[in-house]
Parts: structure tokens; C-alpha cells; sequence
């Protein structure tokens, strides 16, 4: 590792923003990694004599069901804590996806510029004329429901997030002189793009990928919540939430619950990208917030 | 100045043409792929092959996609958007009854959003250096972690059943009869037929959904008008105010803030775009009958003549409140009016 990547590194160590993401996160993938484990019930068992109980510090509280039960009597923790594998699984598999297809289109654009350029530049103008949900709903609704579909919709629609900005900061590096040389010294143009200009963009790139995560988490909860993403017998947050919603003025907590668990989680990633943006120093980038 | 406007307008205009017949092409493949059958979803349940054939001949589905495309463009130019297959109405009678609502909502929720984030960024500029910036600046990383449909259900929440102070279904009280159809847009028609009864109502009923929608911009406001306010406060023209002995107050909302107000006016343009996004689902919570709880009907029915006009409508929303605000910023930017 180079003396200025190990600078970077402990600057990221010491960010307190930094330091707090990363315990929430370390938590949030132990309790998914270990759900079976930690869930004190399975999430789809049914428990018709004890529906929509309290948390068990509330009045008519039980202690076998500590955050309270839903409508069908599913115990709400155990669904919380299987609803994080899937929230975990869609915010990775999904913001990496983005990342790779944007971060390729915006190094083509800039290495080559002219006519590559134009049309990339072309195909994020035609993408951005679409609120993001919009599309995501178009595209759910062409490819079909399920988890793996909202993954795809998020790395179709949000891989301009990435193409708009490390496109405009490759045509930055391009100007400098060390891309010349290299040039100069022969090398390939794939070379060029890996060896000289991704490492340039690449603190801008992390930076995306933690605020994308947040992203995809949002997406794949609102997807869930009007049924477009996970099969009935998997526990999804936004899944929870929309059940509860019928119910929200008996048994408030079957809502507050997931709400702060999704809310945390996307706390996690934004304090991370905010940190790891301030630590790596990349020019103000301007968060272009959510969904 | 207004020539440049024109000449920022015509050519966004030309720009959103060629932009709008993609998205729609686009939107026309993607639904083609649609692995369920919109048809049968339609039909009852003792209908015969013929009544299927009969039906898709009707709707047009039995064409090749690129026939499809063009009939549909054709009839789009002459202002037929076709008829729901759900609904059996016209979509263009839906879509013109609900378009006014979201236009009438997210105008409400960018109002909202501006005046609180200007508050907010003015405040954390005032407290510069302070614990109390932090205070703000932690709470509102806090803020955008919830996006809107989770304000929409918390506010319900919190507003509307624990503390039940305002409405949270629809756009009127059904008590309260609705007034003339002028506009289309409920709170203008209230004020033009005098009908303060259903204007105060109409009013009611916006603030949730709004203010759900205006949570989710705030912050971004805040935030970028602070660090604009930051940078702009370190210009020679500020000190010269102050050695003239212009009062703080005084230099910061009469000379910085205009000059800070331009990358604050581009992010509005964007979330503006986006606000319209979030629109669909905060319409569903509030049960609200605009755009997006049409989109959300249509998109459980397979209802491909809806999903199609209200994409193409959503673009054309982006399109013309980005535009609106180019020329917004156009106005404000001192350095493009003086090359008038």
C-alpha cells in the first residue's frame, strides 16, 4: 500500500462519522449473518391466540415476543432480524451492480470523449428525465416481481448517479500530465483507464457506493411495501411495514420498528459516505439525497 | 434578460423532444416484456379464447411492438391516450382529473421544503462555529436517513392518529362538497368560487402529505446553502460591505445570500424532479388522487395504457421544472443578466 493510501486510511479511522457507521454496520450484518441464532421465533411462525401483542415492556407485554407481535401473531423481532438479510443482501449486491456499470460507462466516456462520450452522455440525460421510482416501477413491472428483479431495476436505473460525477471528474484527471505520460510510455488504453485513471476517481467512487447502499436499502423497503420485491414467506422490512400500516392505530410499534430499522441502517451508510467523502477529501460532492 | 429566457426555453424545448420520444420508446420495450398477461387480468372468469382474441385486437396487443410503438405515437400527437384497460375509461380523462392534484401537492411540498431549508441553512450559518451547527448539521444527517413514505407514515402516524390534529385521507373532507371545476387544481377553483369552506379543507388536507414530501428536501437545502453562504462570505465584496458599516443582518440577506442562492437553485431543480418521484408513494399512504396513486393502480392491474401515459407524463414534469428553474436561476445569476 502506498504511504498517501495508508494516510487515507487512518484519516477514515479517526472519523468519528466513520467509527459510529461502521459499528452499526459490523451489528447489522452480525445479526443478519447469525439471524437463525439470534431470532428468538422463526419469522413466518404464526401465533393466532397472541395477535398484535405490545413489546414486552409495554402493558399486556409478553417476554417470549420482545418487540410485540403482528397481525398474524409473527414475532415482530425475529422478522425484523430476517428482514436485515435482505436489506443487507439488496444494498450490496445492488450499489456494487450500479457502481460497476457506471463507473465503467463514465471511464469509457472520459477516456475516449468525442462521440463514446456523446452518447453516454445522451443516455444519462434520457435516464435523469425519470423520477427514479417511476422507472423502477416500469421496469418491475416489465421484468416481474421478486428480490432479485428490485436488484436489477436499482442497478439499471442509479448507475447514473456514479456515471455523472466520475464521468466529469475523469475528464478532470484526463487533462493532467501523468495521463500524457503514460501515453507516452506506451501503454494500453485499457491500462491507462485501470492503472492511472480509476485509481484518480476511486475516493469518489467509495464515497458513492456507502450513499448508493443507503440508496438501495430505501428502494428495495418501498418496493417491498407496495409488493413488488420479496416472495410472501420472506420477511422484508418494508413488507412489515405495509402490513402494520392497516393496523397502525391499535398497534403503533408494528410500524415504528421497521421504520427505525431501515432508518438506521441508511443513517449507517450516509454517516459512512459523509465520513469517508471528508476523510478522502474529494471535493464537495453535493448529496443528491434518495429515492 | 427575457431574450436569453426565451432562447434558454426554446432550446430546452428542443432538447426535451428527441429526450421524450426515447423515454417513450423506452417505456413502450419494457412493458413488452411484461411476463403477465394484462388481458386475462381483465376479462371475467368464464371468457372464451375468442373474447381474449377480441380484446387484444381492441387494445391493439395482437401488433408487432414497433407497430404498436408508432400507433400509439400517432394517436399520442393527437392528444388520444388511449383507454385503461382496467379502468375502461379513457386515460387521458384520468390522467387529466389527477395531474392537477400532484402538480397542486408537489408544488406545496417544494414551497415547504424552501422556506424551511432556507430557515434552517440561515440559522446554521448564523450559528457558524458553534456546538449548535453541529447540533443541526448532526440532526440532519439524521433527517435524511427517513425517506418520504416513512415521513408520509410517521406523520400519520403522530398526526393523524395519536395526536389527531389533520386529516390524513384524500384532498377533501367528505363532508365538504366539491366546488365548481374550473382549473382542476382544488385550491384555485375553491378561491375562484369563494368556497372557503372546501379551500380551508383542501388546505388541511395538503399539509401531511406536503410536509412529508418537504422533510426529504430541507436538509439538502440547508446544507447546501450553508456551505455556499460559507464560501461566499469569504468574497472582498462582503469585507468591503462591512467596512462601510452594513450591519451583519444586513450583508448577509441583502449581498451574500444572493450570490449563495445559485447552487441552492440548481439542487432545487433536480430535487424537484425527484420530488415528483416521491410523490407516488406518499399519494398512496394519504390515499390522495393524483398521478401517482394512478401509477400505483395501474402498475397492480398490468394496466399498460396508464403506465405508459403517466411515465411519459412524470418525464415531461421533470423536463418542465428543470426548465423553470434554469430560467429561475438565469434571473438570479447577476454575471448572465449583465451579458444581456
Amino acid at each position: 500500500m502506498s504511504p498517501r493510501a495508508a494516510a487515507a486510511l487512518r484519516r477514515c479511522a479517526q472519523s468519528p462519522r466513520v467509527i459510529v457507521a461502521a459499528i452499526i454496520l459490523i451489528a447489522a450484518i452480525a445479526v443478519a449473518l447469525f439471524a437463525p441464532f439470534l431470532a428468538p421465533h422463526s419469522p413466518q411462525d404464526q401465533d393466532l391466540i397472541n395477535t398484535l401483542l405490545p413489546p414486552m415492556w409495554a402493558v399486556g407485554g409478553d417476554p417470549s415476543y420482545p418487540l410485540g407481535t403482528d397481525t398474524l401473531g409473527r414475532c415482530i423481532l425475529s422478522r425484523l432480524i430476517y428482514g436485515a438479510r435482505v436489506a443487507l443482501y439488496v444494498a450490496f449486491v445492488a450499489a456494487t451492480g450500479a457502481m460497476l456499470l457506471g463507473a465503467a460507462l463514465a471511464l469509457l466516456a472520459s477516456y475516449f470523449g468525442g462521440w463514446v462520450d456523446w452518447i453516454v452522455s445522451r443516455m444519462v440525460d434520457i435516464w435523469m428525465a425519470f423520477p427514479p421510482v417511476v422507472l423502477a416501477l416500469i421496469l418491475l413491472v416489465g421484468m416481474g416481481a421478486g428480490v432479485n428483479k428490485v436488484i436489477l431495476a436499482i442497478v439499471l436505473i442509479d448507475w447514473t448517479r456514479f456515471c455523472r460525477v466520475i464521468r466529469s471528474e475523469g475528464i478532470v484527471v484526463m487533462k493532467r500530465d501523468y495521463i500524457a505520460a503514460a501515453r507516452l510510455s506506451s501503454f494500453t488504453n485499457l491500462q491507462i483507464m485501470l492503472k492511472e485513471l480509476l485509481p484518480a476517481v476511486s475516493p469518489l467512487l467509495i464515497t458513492l457506493l456507502s450513499l448508493e447502499m443507503g440508496i438501495a436499502v430505501i428502494v428495495e423497503a418501498i418496493m417491498s411495501f407496495v409488493g413488488l420485491s420479496v416472495e410472501p414467506d420472506v420477511a422484508a422490512w418494508g413488507v412489515m411495514i405495509a402490513d402494520a400500516r392497516q393496523t397502525m392505530n391499535q398497534a403503533p410499534w408494528g410500524v415504528i420498528f421497521p421504520v427505525f430499522a431501515i432508518f438506521l441502517l441508511v443513517l449507517a451508510f450516509n454517516l459512512m459516505g459523509d465520513g469517508l467523502r471528508r476523510a478522502l477529501d474529494t471535493r464537495l460532492l453535493i448529496s443528491r439525497g434518495a429515492a | 434578460m427575457t431574450r436569453i429566457a426565451l432562447q434558454l426555453l426554446l432550446r430546452r424545448l428542443l432538447l426535451a423532444i428527441p429526450i421524450l420520444l426515447c423515454v417513450s420508446a423506452l417505456v413502450f420495450v419494457i412493458l413488452r416484456l411484461l411476463p403477465a398477461d394484462p388481458i386475462a387480468m381483465s376479462l371475467p372468469p368464464g371468457a372464451t379464447p375468442e373474447d381474449v382474441e377480441r380484446l387484444k385486437r381492441d387494445f391493439g396487443l395482437d401488433r408487432s411492438i414497433p407497430a404498436q410503438y408508432f400507433i400509439w405515437l400517432g394517436k399520442l400527437l393527437t392528444g388520444d391516450l388511449g383507454t385503461s384497460i382496467f379502468f375502461r375509461r379513457g386515460v387521458g380523462e384520468l390522467v387529466s382529473r389527477a395531474l392537477p392534484a400532484t402538480i397542486e401537492l408537489v408544488a406545496a411540498g417544494l414551497t415547504l421544503g424552501v422556506i424551511l431549508g432556507v430557515a434552517g441553512g440561515l440559522a446554521m450559518f448564523a450559528k457558524r462555529g458553534t456546538a449548535a451547527e453541529q447540533a443541526i448539521d448532526l440532526s440532519t444527517t439524521g433527517l435524511m436517513a427517513i425517506p418520504e413514505f416513512l415521513w408520509a407514515i410517521l406523520l400519520i402516524l403522530f398526526l393523524g392518529v395519536a395526536f389527531p390534529l389533520l386529516p390524513f385521507i384524500g384532498r377533501l373532507d367528505p363532508a365538504v362538497t366539491l366546488p365548481p371545476t374550473i382549473t382542476g387544481f382544488l385550491l384555485l377553483d375553491s378561491l375562484l368560487s369563494g368556497r372557503w369552506d372546501a379551500l380551508r379543507s383542501a388546505l388541511a388536507h395538503l399539509v401531511l402529505p406536503s410536509l412529508a414530501l418537504a422533510i426529504g428536501l430541507a436538509p439538502l437545502v440547508m446544507r447546501v446553502l450553508r456551505s455556499s453562504l460559507l464560501e461566499t462570505i469569504l468574497e472582498d465584496y462582503i469585507t468591503q460591505a462591512r467596512l462601510r458599516g452594513i450591519g451583519e443582518r444586513r450583508i448577509l440577506i441583502g449581498h451574500a445570500l444572493k450570490n449563495a442562492a445559485l447552487p441552492t437553485i440548481s439542487l432545487i431543480g433536480v430535487q424537484g424532479g425527484f420530488m415528483f418521484g416521491g410523490t407516488v408513494l406518499v399519494e398512496m399512504i394519504f390515499a390522495y388522487p393524483g398521478l401517482g396513486n394512478l401509477m400505483v393502480d395501474a402498475v397492480r392491474n398490468h394496466d399498460l395504457p396508464v403506465i405508459q401515459a403517466v411515465a411519459l407524463i412524470y418525464c415531461v414534469l421533470v423536463l418542465a421544472i428543470n426548465a423553470i428553474v434554469d430560467v429561475i436561476y438565469l434571473a438570479a445569476n447577476p454575471k448572465l443578466r449583465a451579458a444581456s
